[in-house]
This record gives C-alpha cells, sequence and structure tokens, in this order.
C-alpha cells in the first residue's frame, strides 16, 4: 500500500473552536513522518482521530487503508500508540503492562511472553520487569510506553511528543530506538522539538490553527525559507535601546533577542536599508546573513515562538 | 467476544489479589464493629424484631452492606482513577476492544470484589458470633448479593465516569448513597415507617436488596416482588452505565 495514512478534509470543531480546519494529509508506508506545530495547533487532537479515541466533525480518514470511522477495531489492531503523557498501570509491574496489552489483543501467552523478553531487552529494562513503574525514572517510563505499543508488531505507530520533559541522554536513546524501527512500519510522529523533527523525519508537516503551513523535508524547508532574510545583529553596548528602535518597525517579521544579539527575518533585501538608517552603525558590532535553522522556518511561520 | 472485558477483569482481580489481606481487613472492620455495637451492644435492650434476636435480624443487610458499598467504591474510585488520573482508559481505548468490553469489565470487577468482600464479612460474622443459616436459604440470598452489588458495581461506574472531581464521589456517598442504605431498614424493621411511606420505601432498589436479602437468609422466602425490582433496576443501571461511559469517553 502506497499510503498508511490518508486523512480527506477532516475538521474538528470543539464547541466555537476550530482544532483541525478542513485538514488533508497522506503519508507514504514505512516512512518516519513528522507532524509540527506549537501548542494548541491540533496535532494531538489529528492523532486522537487517527487512533480513533475522537471522531472528526467532518472529513474522513484512513489507515493502512481501514476507515476511522466504519472500521476502527480493525484500524486499532494495526496501530501503536504514544501518548502525550505515560499512560501506564501503576499498579502493575512493567511486565505485566505489556502482557496486559499483549492480552487486549489477543495474543496467547505463549507468543507474547518470548516477544516481551525481546522488547524489555531490547529498550534496557530486562533488569527492572518485575518493578512497578513507579519507581522507573521519566525516560524508563518513555521507553516502556514505547515497549508497550510495539508488543503486537503495528504497522503504523503513532508518537505524541515522545521525548517531551526528557533530559538529553533519554532524549538521545529514544531516538535511537526509533531510528531502529525505520523502514519497518510507519511512524506518525508529533513534536515541537525542532531537531528532533529534523533527526528522525523524512518528512515534516508544520501546522498550525488546525492547517498545514508548509510540506516537506527538513532540508527543502530551511531551502523554502532561505529567501526570507534572516540577520543576526550583535551590538556592542545599548542593546535594550536598540530592542526598542527594532520593535517600532512593523516591516520585521519575526524577532528574538540573545544578550546583545538579535536575530531578524526580514521580508525582502530591501528592508535592510530603512533598518540600518533608523538603527545607525555607531553601536553596530557585527551584521550577517544567517542560514534558517528548522527552528527559524517554524518561528517565522507561526509568528511566534514555541508556545509551552 | 467480550475478551477485553475478560482481560481487564483478570487485571483487576491480580490487582485485588496483591493487596487482599489490607483489603478484607479494611473492609471487615466496619460492619463487624456495627454488629457488635448494635447487635451484642443492644441486644439486652432490643429482645427481638418481627420473632427473630436483634443481632440475627441486622447480620445479613450487613454481609449485603458490606457488599455493595464495596462494588460502588471499587467502581467509582477505579474508574475515575484509570480515567483522570493514569488514564489507562485512554491505554485502553486503543486496543482492538469495544467501549462495551471496558464498562462490561469494570462492572464484573466491582459485583466481585463487592461480592467476595460480603461473603468474607459473613465468614467473620458466622466464626465470632452464634448467627447461623441454613445453606439453602444462603442460595437464594445469592441472588440478592448478586444482583444488589450488580446495581451498585453499575452506580459507581456512572459515578466514576462523569464525576470529574474526587471529593464529590465521597459527597454522593454520603449524600446519596448511605442514606438510601440505612433507610432502607438494615437495622430496623420497614413496619417502623408510617403507613402512608411504606409503599414508597417498597419501591427503592435499596429496600429490596436489604429487604430481600433478609428474607432469603432467615427464611429462605425469594420475595418476587424484591427480586423483580432488583432484576429491572439492575438491567436499567447497567444499560445507563454503559451508555453513559460511551457519551463521556465520546467528549
Amino acid at each position: 500500500m502506497e499510503y498508511a495514512i490518508s486523512l480527506r478534509n477532516i475538521t474538528k470543531l470543539y464547541g466555537g473552536l476550530r482544532a483541525v480546519d478542513n485538514f488533508s494529509l497522506d503519508v507514504r508506508s514505512e516512512t518516519i513522518f513528522g507532524l509540527l506545530g506549537p501548542n494548541g495547533a491540533g496535532k494531538t487532537t489529528l492523532i486522537k482521530i487517527l487512533t480513533t479515541l475522537m471522531h472528526p466533525t467532518s472529513g474522513s480518514a484512513s489507515v493502512e487503508g481501514y476507515s476511522i470511522l466504519t472500521d476502527d477495531k480493525a484500524v486499532r489492531r494495526l496501530i501503536g500508540v504514544v501518548p502525550q503523557e505515560n499512560n501506564l498501570d501503576r499498579y502493575l509491574t512493567a511486565r505485566e503492562n505489556l502482557a496486559l496489552h499483549a492480552r487486549m489483543h489477543g495474543i496467547r501467552s505463549r507468543d507474547y511472553n518470548p516477544r516481551i523478553d525481546e522488547l524489555l531487552e531490547l529498550f534496557g529494562l530486562s533488569g527492572r520487569q518485575h518493578d512497578f513503574p513507579d519507581t522507573f525514572s521519566g525516560g524508563m517510563q518513555r521507553r516502556l510506553v514505547v515497549a508497550r505499543a510495539l508488543i503486537h508488531n503495528p504497522r503504523v505507530l503513532f508518537l505524541d511528543e515522545p521525548t517531551a520533559g526528557l533530559d538529553p541522554q533519554s532524549r538521545r536513546v529514544l531516538w535511537e530506538h526509533i531510528q531502529s524501527l525505520r523502514s519497518t512500519m510507519t511512524i506518525f510522529l508529533t513534536t515541537h522539538y525542532m531537531d528532533e523533527a529534523e533527526e528522525l523525519c523524512e518528512r515534516i508537516v508544520i501546522m498550525d490553527h488546525g492547517t498545514t503551513l508548509v510540506d516537506g523535508t527538513a532540508e527543502e524547508l530551511k531551502e523554502r525559507f532561505a529567501h526570507s532574510h534572516l540577520y543576526e545583529l550583535e551590538f556592542r553596548a545599548n542593546s535594550d535601546r536598540y530592542e526598542g528602535v527594532l520593535r517600532a518597525f512593523s516591516f520585521i517579521e519575526s524577532f528574538e533577542r540573545r544578550g546583545n544579539v538579535f536575530r531578524l527575518v526580514l521580508p525582502a533585501e530591501e528592508f535592510l536599508k530603512p533598518l540600518m538608517d533608523g538603527i545607525g552603525s555607531a553601536d553596530i558590532k557585527r551584521i550577517c546573513l544567517e542560514e534558517p535553522s528548522l527552528e527559524d522556518v517554524f518561528i517565522g511561520l507561526t509568528g511566534k515562538k514555541i508556545r509551552e | 467476544m467480550f475478551r477485553g472485558a475478560f482481560t481487564i477483569w483478570g487485571r483487576d482481580m491480580r490487582v485485588f489479589r496483591r493487596s487482599l489481606f489490607s483489603e478484607l481487613l479494611a473492609v471487615i472492620a466496619y460492619p463487624l464493629t456495627l454488629y457488635m455495637a448494635f447487635g451484642v451492644g443492644l441486644k439486652g435492650y432490643i429482645s427481638d424484631v418481627e420473632g427473630v434476636s436483634y443481632s440475627l435480624f441486622i447480620a445479613p443487610g450487613l454481609i449485603s452492606m458490606t457488599a455493595v458499598i464495596a462494588a460502588f467504591e471499587e467502581n467509582a474510585w477505579s474508574m475515575w482513577f484509570h480515567r483522570k488520573v493514569q488514564r489507562t482508559i485512554e491505554e485502553y481505548r486503543v486496543n482492538p476492544i469495544t467501549v462495551y468490553d471496558i464498562v462490561i469489565g469494570k462492572i464484573v470487577s466491582g459485583f466481585f470484589q463487592g461480592a467476595i468482600k460480603g461473603l468474607a464479612v459473613a465468614v467473620v460474622i458466622l466464626l465470632l458470633t452464634p448467627f447461623r443459616f441454613s445453606l439453602g436459604h444462603f442460595f437464594v440470598y445469592l441472588y440478592f448479593i448478586g444482583f444488589g452489588s450488580m446495581v451498585f458495581s453499575c452506580a459507581g461506574t456512572i459515578c466514576g465516569t462523569v464525576i470529574d472531581k474526587p471529593e464529590n464521589i465521597g459527597r454522593i456517598q454520603g449524600v446519596v448513597i448511605v442514606p438510601l442504605i440505612f433507610l432502607s431498614g438494615i437495622f430496623f424493621p420497614l413496619s417502623s415507617y408510617p403507613a402512608t411511606v411504606l409503599p414508597f420505601v417498597k419501591i427503592l432498589p435499596t429496600t429490596a436488596i436489604f429487604e430481600g436479602a433478609r428474607l432469603s437468609l432467615l427464611r429462605g422466602i425469594m420475595d418476587v416482588r424484591y427480586s423483580l425490582i432488583l432484576l429491572v433496576t439492575a438491567a436499567v443501571a447497567f444499560v445507563l452505565a454503559v451508555w453513559i461511559f460511551n457519551r463521556k469517553i465520546e467528549e
């Protein structure tokens, strides 16, 4: 099957709020797809719709050819889900958590026990299999949730902000596990960590306010944004005063300050002259044209920093 | 068919088994105290009620009360905890099972735990007191303890599904459940009620549970009216619990 996931004109309304707005998307089989967006962009709503936890207000979607509306049980048989928050059963041991999930999928104990051994080994949890999840670190709990989602060999794995709240080491370990699944299943990942998307995803969609803003590989998105004229400007002194001056320019598309260094996005090259006329050259230490990062693309498109 | 319900029930029983001793100790203490305080303490003041000794009169009700309160508490708190704190309901729902599996699994868990705790109280009362009943009566009594636990298990499921703040579960228990139980004649005969009120009291499902339980355990009588009220209430409560859970989850 060419596409593992297809969404057609999906809209989801919460009362008057349009969380997802006429959203369409196709995700190729056995690829890692990243959905980026600030908090409230509609990412989790889309995952909930695709994992059959929620019905869309209108539109249709399918996973591996099965409709989420009419074949929801068939969809759930084929998917693994790692939710945003760990939802492990704290009254069951790590091993029992995995076994419970396997039984829900109708797998017999003689089949799931070797699979559990294999996954516990793979995720470095064998030594703690008889412990309760409450005694685990955040990274270990997260690995256990991912292991649980893989028990039944899903064809599509949904990861909703899988590394949120983890320390850098735990994030790296989880990335390695996700990388190891590449080409074995379709992975649909939401994140607002740009480095994570860049590291893992073959294709990225950035969305906000329920709609798609851009779609492409990380390189394509950066290339597309390269025309947006990202400048880095450093002052020797009086940075606070210059911040006020810069904020007054309505043509500056986005603006970020780190100490004496300012990163600005201008709509076109010709706006550089009015900018320089406005701030003068007395306190300027350095000005240079920057290569945009994926984060610059994100901030440039959503017009703000990541909403926490 | 019902694989999910069976799995969820198995999970709940495994967790229950782990804390069986402390659970039973806690659950036995309260009715046993009531039995000692009223049944033994007041024995000298109340000779008999409707032809039986007072300690014998209150025993079936105390056993049933333990069972139904345990069924209610298990399901109300468990459903709330799995939905709001642990979020395991969401994990269940991304598996190839139905919402019916989840709600049936939970109701059956509540029913079993209620029945086990009720029986534990019965055993302790039998061991520590002269209270005795015939085995034949006991099988009739199982109907009332079974359906009574089912009704309260469904009521607990509904509360755990619709109530978001835990303190409100405690309030429902204090304001609705306990008064309904205590006013259904556990500690006094229904004939104490004024004649105008009595018909209304007699159609309460809690009255059907406790009066039906007493008549069956002490006299071996299967009261048709009470058994029908209980059966209909259990059916309605079950349909309501499934429907409400389904609706709430959709939100």
